[in-house]
């Protein structure tokens, strides 16, 4: 079972990812803050993280630049309620990038895929 | 006195005068005004004095008339030379004020040499055969030739002065003419003279800079025999004599003329000389008021251009500032609305996954998750909207950006039974565009119409080079609307529910005006729908 961190400031959003990715079959962590992510992953270890861009006083895209250079096997998808961030060179470094939607088909299709992208390269490296 | 002399006579005839002619009849009755005017000078008069003298009883006045008439002779023609001498005085007056008009009311660097150098070669003014003007760079520390004027043989001679003698213009209207006509051609006539007369100031031996800091004209004759001129100087004159005068204003060196008579061979006079000096100053002034000038416009125009540069600079620094603003609410509205919208949404689909097929409430959770699906797309147009208003553009390739739409839109195309095809023009030049919100532009183009009302669901595309630019077709055949509703769909916010929230096309209308794209959208009830797009191939000049 693939274990995924997510990281968004909103309880709400938090609870509806954690409901739904479990629905999926994924064991789900969630964090409010930069600082409790850095705890959880402390903690134990991810397969992938699903990051909000703007969460509240502090910047996604600060987390996921640390996540990349700390953590660079575990995979990041972005979500954010705003598509320009797409421009935002800093967020190419994440494996995805989804614009919030109460339909979470994209996000779910988004992790199956960078999850398969990254057994494959785990596969390749063996 | 028993003889009657003419001289005596109160009423004489013109046989009796043989030193009157045609014209002077009013001599003939008037016995003082003739021996003033023409007795003194007569033979017969002379010769009647000196019978008188050696008369047996001669008259005691007739010597002492004598002498008063050898000194009235000479008087006379003493007052006569300065009366000539007055009259040439009067003409170069009013030929220096002629000048000096001209020059003083001038700023323009091209109108006083002009006028400067007719004046030199001018038959009207100092008629040198030709001038040549030097001008300092003092930066350069040279003395550089300028600008050359007069004919350069007998032939274009005969035929310049030919020219003007016929036209009998005067000094102004020849300088005009010669501003206007010949400037350029001058100047290029005499390239190979004016290159090779480049003197450095320094070079303090050298005849040119000797006038030159001497601030004095100096007539050079016999300069192939003269030391203290170079030989190749009077080589590539061609003449033995020629005159430097210096052009000084305030104490500073401004340049030279340098005038011969290569083609009379007429002598310089000490008289050309000291005339050709009283020009030199208001020249040399005007030359130096020209050339600071323009300098000054020089200075202005960069000043104006600063101007306009800071201008352009307060208006982005405003526009970037409204972008940020706008940047701020746009982010602030998609966080404090598409959150609330992702989690309704979200539950309610949550729900109608997990409630069973028979609950009543199921259309209740159905309707809602629908609303909020309406919602997210409107959210998405105002957010695309308020991101339009600031185009970020650059040169794209058009290939690239009609591949990368098709790309984007083909999962739902194809899902839908279209059949797009892109047929691009050969060797287009790349376009300079906002390439996202023209990517955006193609998509809505291409997925607005995905109910297609008529059976044919194809799409051609095609790009093709014009001279304005790059010309893109969007040619839809499967939606069969009017040109009314079309024109509709192109109003922000038109209630159209099969179109989304009506903003797409509209959307997509301003994007392209916002950029100054050309963009048309014509419908046809038989054929379909057909939008081109005029792509820019320059970066035009902000405005």
């Amino acid at each position: 079972m693939s274990r995924l961190l997510v990281v968004d400031d909103e309880a709400n959003i938090r609870l509806l990812y954690a409901e739904e990715l479990k629905d999926e079959g994924y064991e789900v962590v969630t964090a409010a803050s930069s600082a409790e992510a850095a705890e959880k992953l402390q903690h134990g270890a991810f397969d992938l993280a699903v990051l909000d861009i703007k969460l509240k006083n502090e910047s996604g895209i600060e987390l996921l630049q640390k996540l990349v250079k700390e953590r660079h096997d575990m995979p990041v998808i972005l979500c954010s309620a705003f598509s320009c961030y797409k421009d935002d060179f800093s967020a190419w470094l994440a494996d995805g990038y989804v614009v919030k939607s109460g339909d979470l088909t994209e996000l779910k299709q988004e992790i199956a895929r960078v999850l398969a992208k990254k057994t494959l390269k785990v596969k390749a490296g063996a | 006195m028993d003889r009657e002399y003419c001289w005596d006579r109160e009423v004489i005839t013109q046989s009796d005068c043989p030193e009157t002619g045609e014209g002077e009849e009013e001599l003939f009755a008037s016995k003082q005004q003739r021996n003033l005017e023409k007795c003194a000078e007569c033979p017969r008069f002379l010769d009647d004095l000196k019978q008188m003298a050696g008369d047996v009883t001669p008259n005691p006045l007739a010597p002492v008339l004598a002498t008063v008439l050898t000194e009235f002779r000479r008087q006379k023609a003493q007052i006569q030379s300065l009366v000539s001498f007055l009259d040439n005085k009067t003409l170069e007056i009013r030929f220096l004020h002629e000048l000096g008009s001209v020059l003083q009311s001038s700023v323009d660097l091209d109108e006083v040499l002009s006028v400067a150098m007719t004046a030199i070669t001018a038959g009207q003014g100092f008629g040198m055969n030709r001038a040549f003007l030097l001008l300092c760079d003092r930066e350069e520390g040279v003395l550089n030739g300028y600008l050359g004027l007069g004919p350069r043989n007998l032939e274009e001679a005969r035929q310049v002065w030919g020219e003007i003698s016929q036209n009998d213009m005067d000094l102004q209207t020849l300088a005009q003419n010669f501003r206007r006509t010949k400037l350029s051609s001058e100047r290029e006539k005499f390239h190979d003279v004016l290159e090779l007369l480049t003197i450095p100031l320094s070079n303090k031996d050298h005849i040119v800079i000797k006038a030159l800091d001497g601030r004095r004209p100096i007539m050079v004759k016999g300069a192939f025999s003269r030391p203290d001129v170079p030989y190749e100087l009077a080589r590539l004159l061609g003449v033995d004599d020629f005159l430097l005068m210096p052009l000084i204003s305030r104490n500073r060196r401004v340049g030279i003329i340098l005038a011969d008579n290569c083609i009379t061979h007429r002598a310089i006079t000490e008289e050309d000389m000291h005339s050709l000096e009283t020009f030199g100053f208001p020249v040399a002034f005007a030359i130096e008021r020209a050339s600071l000038y323009d300098k000054l416009q020089i200075e202005l125009n960069r000043v104006t251009e600063a101007g306009k540069k800071l201008k352009e600079q307060q208006q982005l620094i405003v526009r970037m500032e409204n972008m940020a603003l706008v940047g701020r609410i746009t982010s602030s509205i998609a966080h404090s609305v598409r959150n609330p919208l992702m989690i309704i949404g979200g539950f309610a689909r949550s729900m109608l996954k997990n409630s069973r097929a028979s609950d009543p409430k199921r259309t209740f959770v159905e309707s809602i998750v629908a609303e909020t699906r309406q919602l997210e797309g409107v959210l998405d147009e105002i957010l695309n909207y308020s991101d339009s208003m600031y185009p970020t553009r650059d040169f794209w390739d058009v290939d690239q950006l009609v591949e990368a739409s098709l790309r984007d839109t083909a999962d739902v195309l194809t899902s839908l039974g279209y059949v797009v095809g892109y047929s691009p023009g050969l060797g287009l030049p790349p376009v300079y565009i906002d390439f996202k919100q023209l990517s955006y532009c193609l998509r809505t183009m291409l997925l607005n119409d995905m109910d297609g009302t008529c059976a044919d669901r194809s799409i051609a595309i095609s790009s093709q080079n014009s001279e304005d630019g790059v010309i893109l077709r969007i040619e839809d055949h499967s939606r069969r609307i009017t040109q009314s509703e079309l024109d509709h769909l192109l109003v922000p916010f038109s209630e159209t529910r099969d179109l989304g929230a009506g903003l797409g096309l509209a959307l997509c209308k301003a994007m392209l005006e916002k950029q100054g794209l050309p963009f048309e959208a014509q419908a046809d009830q038989h054929t379909g729908i057909m939008y081109t797009i005029t792509l820019p191939t320059r970066k035009e000049e902000q405005s």
